[in-house]
């Protein structure tokens, strides 16, 4: 009797092996890459790019046969509504698929949507238990869509190419943690990245081309309120420590030509000091370069030489830091550089009186810019070359 | 009625995952939001309340080294009153089981199965722990000599990985506003420690009476420890945002991406979480139902187990209407009610026992 039972048990529960009631299926979801949120009037137009598992490696499995197939790896569908939810509802009336959101590498927001205010959709964003902190937030200087409908030649997706580029460092890389933080931090300013479309070359369609990240929306509050170029960009990357690749081209006195030094490891300070009810901003940058090019005739392996051009390299680094203040700080009065937060860590008092009326202090700080740069290897050329033995100078 | 013997490190690796389960996820966000960027400091003086709890069961344990708190609360109190205090006791555990199996379904609800019936998962939860708690307190003691090392190796990996991500400037200004931030921080995790009571039903069991009273200590510190390393490294991930998730913890672990592909690693939070849930809640279940034997005079406990486990459910589903008033209760009721049961009574307890051995040399 009692094997009968356990034998009865046994059988029962190979029924709950077959899985989940509310299962669903890889074939039955909708696996979105990139958001992309437009203001419409008064409604928010949202854009999702799905993949097309069809054709998704495709291109490796039939090889050099791919002329025939004009799409590429994703399409974009919108739908519009009075809130990012509600868009969504009706988004999904269009697809035969149930969206996913766990793989969304970017999130855009076209420049009217930024105009507009974001904190709503970042709410939202952070609240889906699906999307995640790690998606690159970026803002597109047309629609959000027209940079989400690109199929990028290289890549999979246009998500996947705006994903590299911000990782790349080179501009910069804002994720929705960041955005978040800086959004509800002391500073009331945020900064992103902001895309532009590349010029469509002659003889291809409008979709084959790429967006690139070459500018910095500058946020108060939750509102972009202008954006700056990438010259100016670089200058806030030095100030917030977030270099990680530059080449700096400076000219030396009493030499033709140019020379072109890359930085290997960069590191930049703020030091905030208060005196007699004044606060002074102290930038501290120390930079070690390595020599790239050299097109004039002088020698690098003189220690002189090397001296006048650490010195031209520090002077370059600090001009560029005080454009990038002088419109930012003194035109735009946005704290993208974190200062607020220097000042909140080191005099801890003081910003509790003076918080307040932050947005009054920021632009009337004096910020004084100190560079130090190291030159260590002049690369794999001693004298330059090409250039007769004689001309050199030594 | 119980005849298994446990061994001292047995005795701490029940009670690691009894505390650490549940406080690795909604706590943080609750320090948080009291000790802004002194979080880290709270998990060291809510440790406090655990040495101390364990501290009192230690010394009652020596009058009564034979008995649970149960047995010996009747011997201190009289009859009548130590029965009161005994159904105090299994009150509290009941409930306490009840809001703990609520917030394993919530966060498993929350996180992953939104559309599954949460009697479902709550039921499925305390089935699989009444299989272990009918084995007795062996069996649970091995399952957690089993889990508890692959959770703290699994803790530890979430650390390392978010080293990339860390921001080490976030824990400044440190003390901002004094030391009060950080100890209003630590009124709810150190409520969390005066579960370390356990050990005074589980003590009688263990093998070797001289090492319990050491490993119980050395879990309070292993505990305080894993504490004060997540809250650090939620902190340095998350910094001023970390008070606005519910569960920071695993926010940051979402934002794992090492080299592209070592990413979306919320399945083993989940894995640990269950892992962890499943000892917390059978460590509190098979005390709950040892206790009720016992208070019942019953010869055997497996009777009891199901009956148990159905009135668990049935206060799981009752602890609260929603996660929101669940938190609120969490945050807001749970020193008064934790810390009155299981660091107040036990203390008068001890009152209790030291006057009723005045003039006898303990």
């Amino acid at each position: 009797m009692k094997r009968a039972i356990i034998c009865f048990v046994v059988s029962i529960s190979c029924f709950l092996l077959s899985g989940c009631w509310d299962r669903t299926e890889l074939n039955d979801l909708a696996l979105v890459t990139g958001i992309g949120i437009d203001q419409k009037g008064k409604e928010i137009e949202l854009t999702a790019q799905l993949v097309v598992p069809k054709k998704l490696g495709a291109g490796a499995s039939m090889g050099g046969n791919n002329s025939g197939s004009s799409g590429g790896a994703t399409i974009v569908r919108s739908g519009t509504g009075k809130t990012l939810a509600d868009a969504i509802a009706h988004l999904q009336e269009k697809l035969p698929r149930r969206l996913f959101w766990g793989h969304v590498k970017v999130i855009v927001f076209g420049e009217k949507a930024a105009k507009a205010g974001i904190r709503a959709h970042m709410d939202f964003l952070s609240r889906n238990p699906q999307t995640r902190l790690r998606s690159n937030v970026l803002v597109s200087d047309k629609t959000a869509k027209s940079v989400l409908e690109l199929l990028p030649p290289i890549e999979q997706s246009s998500a996947e190419v705006l994903r590299e580029l911000s990782n790349s460092q080179i501009l910069m890389n804002i994720t929705l943690k960041d955005v978040l933080q800086m959004l509800s931090g002391e500073t009331g300013a945020a900064a992103l990245p902001m895309v532009t479309l590349l010029p469509i070359e002659k003889e291809k369609t409008p979709l084959e081309t790429i967006a690139y990240i070459d500018r910095t929306a500058i946020f108060k509050g939750d509102r972009m309120i202008g954006s700056i170029g990438d010259k100016l960009t670089r200058g806030a990357l030095w100030i917030r420590n977030e270099i990680e690749q530059a080449n700096i081209t400076v000219s030396l006195k009493g030499a033709e030509g140019k020379i072109t030094s890359t930085i290997i490891r960069a590191n930049t300070k703020l030091i905030p000091s208060y005196k007699n009810g004044r606060w002074k901003m102290t930038i501290d940058i120390t930079s070690r370069d390595d020599v790239l090019l050299n097109a004039t005739n002088l020698s690098l392996y003189n220690e002189k030489h090397i001296h006048q051009l650490e010195k031209a390299l520090a002077q370059a680094t600090i001009e560029r830091v005080n454009a990038t203040l002088k419109k930012v700080q003194k035109e735009m009065h946005a704290d993208i550089f974190g200062f607020a937060d220097v000042i909140h860590r080191k005099y801890p008092k003081q910003w509790n009186r003076i918080k307040n009326r932050w947005d009054d202090i920021f632009p009337e700080i004096e910020v004084k810019v100190k560079a130090n740069v190291v030159v260590q290897r002049p690369g794999m050329n001693t004298t330059p070359q090409g250039i007769p033995e004689d001309e050199v100078k030594k | 009625m119980e005849k298994g013997k446990i061994s001292a490190l047995q005795l701490a690796m029940m009670m690691y995952p009894a505390i650490i389960a549940t406080a690795i996820l909604l706590v943080p966000a609750i320090t948080a939001h009291h000790a802004k960027q002194d979080m880290w400091l709270s998990p060291i003086w809510a440790a406090f309340t655990g040495a101390i709890t364990v501290w009192i069961a230690i010394r009652l344990h020596e009058y009564y080294p034979k008995q649970t708190a149960i047995e010996y609360s009747a011997q201190i109190a009289g009859k009548w009153f130590g029965n009161i205090i005994g159904f105090v006791f299994l009150f509290f555990y009941l409930h306490a089981s009840g809001i703990i199996v609520r917030e394993y379904g919530e966060f498993i609800i929350g996180n992953f199965f939104i559309r599954t019936p949460l009697l479902f998962i709550m039921g499925s939860m305390i089935l699989v722990c009444a299989f272990a708690v009918r084995g007795g307190v062996e069996v649970v003691a091995r399952l957690s000599e089993v889990a508890v090392p692959v959770v703290i190796v699994v803790i530890a990996l979430f650390v390392i990985m978010l080293i990339p991500d860390m921001e080490i400037k976030n824990m400044f200004p440190i003390f901002e506003h004094g030391i009060l931030p950080s100890l209003k921080g630590a009124i709810i995790p150190q409520s969390w420690f005066s579960e370390c009571f356990l050990i005074a039903f589980l003590l009688p069991y263990v093998a070797n009476q001289q090492d319990g009273k050491k490993y119980a200590l050395f879990s309070v510190v292993a505990i305080c420890l894993t504490l004060v390393m997540v809250n650090f490294t939620v902190l340095f991930v998350l910094g001023n945002i970390t008070a606005r998730f519910v569960y920071p913890v695993m926010s940051a672990v979402r934002y794992i991406s090492i080299a592209d592909f070592l990413e979306h690693l919320e399945a083993f939070v989940m894995a640990i979480w269950v892992a962890g849930a499943f000892l917390k809640i059978a460590v509190f279940y098979y005390v709950l139902v040892l206790s009720t034997a016992q208070w019942l005079r019953l010869t055997d406990y497996r009777l009891i187990v199901f009956p148990i486990g159905f009135l668990i459910l049935l206060f799981g589903n009752w602890a609260a209407p929603n996660v929101m008033e669940l938190s609120h209760f969490l945050g807001t009721s749970t020193p008064f009610y934790l810390n009155t049961v299981q660091t107040v009574i036990p203390l008068l307890l001890l009152l209790g026992a030291k006057w009723r051995h005045r003039g006898k040399k303990a």
